[in-house]
């Protein structure tokens, strides 16, 4: 029998191969994002169930969490017998502190039955929301509703069905395009001898072990960076609500550099700095006298002191904050400003203590009292002699106390008192549990981010070249 | 006043400032604690609180509701982070660095806010807030904390002791348990009191995970001290706690060095 394909050359297509893996990967990312046009996510988020049978009155007594401004609000309505719903009789009303504003609530979008056959009629007001604060929400209706539920819907979330659709086909023709290559591979793999196909399926074993743990770091890092990408997308909306996409827009970069954003944001920001700097600064003064000292001191005295250094380190910052708590309520400290401070120079020290101490260690012992022998004064050698040795530890010291002190919550919690002080941290949280952020804090935190990263690269940059040197 | 100075033109001295700070402001609060749970109100002793802690069901059980979680966070974090740590400190990884840095980079946008966004993320596809929410953020938080050490030491171990391993005979697997775990194993205590530690103390977290529906160990703590009435026993609680983290740390205590925590920034 004659082979058919013995005059063709058996060459494999590994680059092309090469070439769709990674156009499929593109093909992933890109169908990650489009996730978020999606109307699974562009629907409402918050569902009010009331049980409620009074007539002529629909009460929502739920304090809102987040403003609904320039949103639509749906109220869905269980009624019996559907028919008589006559929803033109309901109003809403925004009990707010200053406007009473009346109007006429929209009209019936659809209606559905629920997994219980119960029916549910979908109303959808005429008019998005002006009102800022939206709290109360009270109507006048006709009839008696069994149950009611009350959400939004965005003006963005609707009509964005087709990107999804064509997502869906480049995802489906991805995939076919693949697919057809890896056998097309393995078909002219078949004309290759024995051994080259041993060679190539080694190969192959290897780079797939490779790919697999490559793909496992990568969805790690996924996973940890999408909350922050959330953060960070939503920061150029003006949606109130985080996961809202009203439309690409820079006001909230706006209003953080003009001073417009809420005023306790303002407030914790300069707090935060404030805090941070006093902090890092005593710490690092204070951290790096005790250095100098513990490194002088005999072994079993430094011992001891780096023992008890340890301690506010080990210790889980809701005991420090605790504990310190009690220490001020037992001296009869007013808590504020000073106490937050003194409690920051607590946690903060042994950092600069411990990244202190290895440049001394590191420094020829003997300096120091050649500057004395010479003529320095103690103040003198310190300055002229210590500090340049000791300068790089004391810097990153200080960065470490800055980043701690920036980032503490539960300290800051127990010992600000309750004079209206907030750091970012303690303004995040009060906000967080009133149920919605401040939107400002999306953009501030998008850029903190940002400069961490370049700062970061920048760091990798400039050490790589020193270690090429 | 010169004998001021004389004291401190000894360097020894320029310590102790530092210590009396530390005394005052870490060693008396300690006691302190130990003194309000022995105490009333009106600072008579007692020991009513404690008997009041052993005959708090709610009490009992969310403590050791807290520890529970704490262990079961500890060993997602450690199942997840130590592949990870393992595979950046493969020789071949090209770019261990910038993986490790990505890793922590995260760390910088404050905790609260990423919760709150893990929220928000949990909202949108869908999924209840939970246990399940609880576990992930609490994972989510502290799973820099387990990949960081370990990497650490893998990427310190002799790589020639593996070789031996395997040219005396050793399958990969046999050296991967019988060299490498056992090299890697000061990291693995420090990842993981890094990472029990505050989780078994952590109280914001849970609150906004699970829109205040699981309490844990660290919330109840925070309603008692806060209440001015009830600040004793809130000092008990306190006191339970600190025995853990005593306990945890003195477990954690036999091979770990101090580097490896000054190494995350």
């Amino acid at each position: 029998m004659i082979d058919r394909f013995a005059i063709r050359p058996a060459t494999p297509v590994r680059p092309l191969h090469c070439k769709t893996a990674f156009g499929c990967r593109i093909l992933f990312v890109l169908i990650l994002c489009s996730l978020f046009q999606t109307p699974l996510f562009a629907q409402s988020k918050l569902t009010y169930n009331v049980r409620m049978g009074v007539t002529g009155e629909v009460s929502l007594l739920n304090e809102f969490p987040e403003s609904y401004a320039g949103e639509k609000i749906n109220i869905t309505i269980q009624a019996d017998p559907l028919d008589s719903v006559d929803i033109d009789g309901l109003d809403y009303v925004f009990a707010d502190k200053k406007v009473d504003e009346i109007e006429r609530f929209g009209d019936s979008i659809y209606s559905y039955v629920d997994e219980n056959e119960v029916r549910w009629t979908v109303w959808q007001s005429t008019k998005p929301i002006k009102n800022r604060n939206l709290r109360t929400l009270v109507g006048n209706a006709h009839q008696t509703f069994e149950r009611y539920m009350i959400s939004h819907t965005t003006e963005a979330g609707r009509g964005t069905g087709w990107i999804w659709w064509l997502f869906a086909g480049l995802l489906f023709a991805g995939v076919l395009i693949y697919a057809g290559f890896i056998v097309y591979n393995r078909r002219q793999e078949k004309f290759l001898s024995s051994v080259e196909q041993e060679t190539l399926r080694r190969k192959r074993m290897g780079q797939r072990r490779h790919w697999v743990s490559q793909a496992y770091l990568w969805l790690l890092l996924i996973v940890l960076y999408a909350p922050i990408a959330l953060i960070a997308v939503f920061s150029f909306t003006k949606s109130k609500i985080l996961g809202n996409w009203t439309g690409f827009s820079l006001d909230l970069y706006a209003n953080l550099f003009t001073g417009q954003a809420d005023a306790g944001l303002n407030s914790a920001i300069w707090y935060t700095v404030v805090i941070a700097l006093i902090a890092a600064v005593c710490s690092t003064i204070l951290g790096t006298l005790a250095a100098i000292g513990i490194y002088n001191m005999r072994s079993r005295a430094r011992k001891a002191v780096s023992l008890l250094n340890s301690v506010p380190m080990i210790n889980p910052d809701i005991i420090t904050g605790i504990s310190l708590f009690l220490l001020f309520v037992a001296l009869g400290m007013s808590q504020g400003l000073a106490t937050v401070c003194i409690a920051h120079v607590v946690f903060c020290t042994p950092y600069v203590v411990l990244s202190v101490l290895p440049r001394l260690s590191r420094m020829n012992p003997n300096t120091y009292e050649a500057a004395l022998d010479l003529g320095a004064t103690p103040a003198q050698a310190l300055r002229m002699v210590m500090l340049p040795e000791l300068w790089p530890g004391m810097l990153s010291g200080f960065i470490l106390a800055l980043t701690l002190s920036v980032d503490d919550f539960g300290v800051t919690f127990f010992t600000k008192g309750s004079g209206g002080l907030e750091t970012l941290s303690t303004f995040i949280y009060s906000d967080a549990r009133k149920g919605g952020l401040t939107p400002e804090l999306r953009p501030l935190f998008t850029i903190i981010l940002l400069v961490m990263l370049t700062v970061l690269i920048f760091i990798n940059i400039r050490n790589s070249k020193q270690e090429k040197k | 006043m010169s004998k001021l100075i004389q004291i401190f033109s000894s360097r020894r001295a320029w310590a102790w400032p530092y210590v009396l700070f530390l005394c005052l402001f870490v060693v008396t609060p300690l006691i302190l604690v130990g003194v309000y749970a022995f105490t009333d109100i009106n600072g008579h002793f007692t020991i009513h609180n404690f008997v009041k802690f052993f005959t708090h069901s709610e009490a009992i059980q969310t403590f050791l509701y807290s520890v529970m979680i704490a262990v079961f966070n500890t060993v997602i974090c450690l199942l997840i982070g130590y592949p990870a740590a393992y595979i950046m400190a493969q020789e071949d990884f090209k770019t261990p660095k910038v993986m490790a840095m990505l890793f922590i980079l995260p760390m910088w946008i404050n905790f609260l806010l990423r919760t709150v966004a893990t929220v928000e993320l949990f909202n949108m596809v869908g999924l209840p807030l939970g246990e399940g929410a609880l576990l992930f953020g609490l994972c989510y938080d502290y799973l820099p904390f387990m990949i960081y050490p370990i990497y650490n030491t893998l990427q310190k171990m002799d790589n020639s002791l593996v070789e031996a391993a395997q040219d005396l005979g050793a399958s990969k697997w046999q050296s991967f348990w019988k060299v490498i775990v056992p090299l890697s194993m000061p990291g693995v205590y420090s990842g993981v009191v890094m990472v029990f530690m505050p989780t078994v103390s952590t109280f914001a977290i849970a609150e906004l995970l699970t829109h205040n529906n699981i309490k844990l160990f660290g919330s109840l703590i925070q309603d008692y001290i806060t209440t001015t009435d009830l600040l004793n026993y809130g000092a008990v609680l306190s006191l339970v706690l600190l025995i853990i983290i005593g306990l945890t740390s003195f477990f954690g205590d036999h091979d770990s060095n101090g580097d490896e925590k000054g190494g995350i920034v």
